[in-house]
């Protein structure tokens, strides 16, 4: 199977993410990977893009960029946006706080849950600062054995 | 979007039921969040949330079914859910959810446990 390198760009505001949900869920089907493990994908996107939109950017004329990779062992998903600026009420997630925002989060809270679902289900998860003063968080998915589906 | 294309809102015996018509990714849990509260000011005190045909439900989502149940809790209330699909039972649990919110097979059970 060929390697994708796939990127997309959406304006910062929620009601992208879902056409983008619904594009990298058929992708992840075409790739092979059990229903199950489709909704957890789709369902970390969600959660990743929602933070980015959110925490992540002043407003809808900033964008959420996508870098969609796939090769023989793996779907990689990076989200990036473009931060904030000083806005505290936006910039509470950063990778600087995520220590704290994991130890204050609670079933019964309304808030962090997402960072919390996106390390559980992906297999592995890195969030880190970018240059234009942003975030980058990057989510991978490894196939249960290489993968052979053809293209 | 019009929101009561996503969401169908009827009363049994004083009990709001809310049945969700759409998966609850992020756009769709802003209106969610936006029809809960607007229950909390109609002084609605019991609501049962229908999820029987939602595939997808996020954090947001959750996190505004929770919030709204511990405020009607404070008055006498409840909000009860009914109908999850495995992936979103799945998806309660991981977040712990379910060990705050009454949660049933069926909506005749959501009422009935009023």
């Amino acid at each position: 199977m060929p390697k994708a390198d796939i990127e997309l760009k959406i304006p910062s505001a929620v009601f992208y993410i879902e056409p983008v949900r619904a594009f990298v869920g058929n992708l992840a089907r075409s790739l092979g990977f059990p229903r199950k493990r489709v909704a957890d994908i789709q369902l970390v996107l969600d959660e990743v893009c929602s933070n980015a939109v959110h925490h992540g950017s002043d407003n809808a004329t900033a964008s959420v960029k996508l870098r969609i990779g796939v090769d023989d062992h793996a779907l990689e998903i990076l989200v990036r946006d473009t931060g904030t600026g000083n806005d505290p009420q936006k910039n509470w997630l950063t990778r600087e706080r995520l220590l704290e925002i994991e130890a204050n989060r609670s079933p019964s809270g309304e808030r962090g849950h997402g960072i919390f679902i996106a390390k559980s289900l992906s297999d592995t998860h890195e969030m880190q600062s970018n240059d234009t003063g942003g975030t980058d968080v990057r989510v991978v998915f490894y196939f249960l054995k290489p993968n052979k589906v053809k293209v | 979007m019009d929101s009561t294309k996503l969401m169908r809102l009827r009363e049994w015996s004083g009990i709001q039921i809310i049945e969700i018509k759409t998966d609850l990714s992020s756009y769709a849990a802003s209106d969610l969040r936006k029809i809960l509260e607007g229950l909390l000011v109609e002084k609605v005190d019991r609501v049962v949330v229908n999820l029987s045909e939602v595939n997808h439900i996020n954090s947001t989502a959750v996190g505004a079914l929770v919030g709204v149940a511990k405020r009607l809790r404070q008055n006498g209330g409840d909000l009860k859910i009914c109908a999850l699909a495995d992936n979103l039972t799945r998806t309660f649990n991981l977040i712990g959810a379910s060990s705050v919110l009454e949660i049933y097979e069926s909506e005749n059970s959501a009422l009935a446990a009023f």
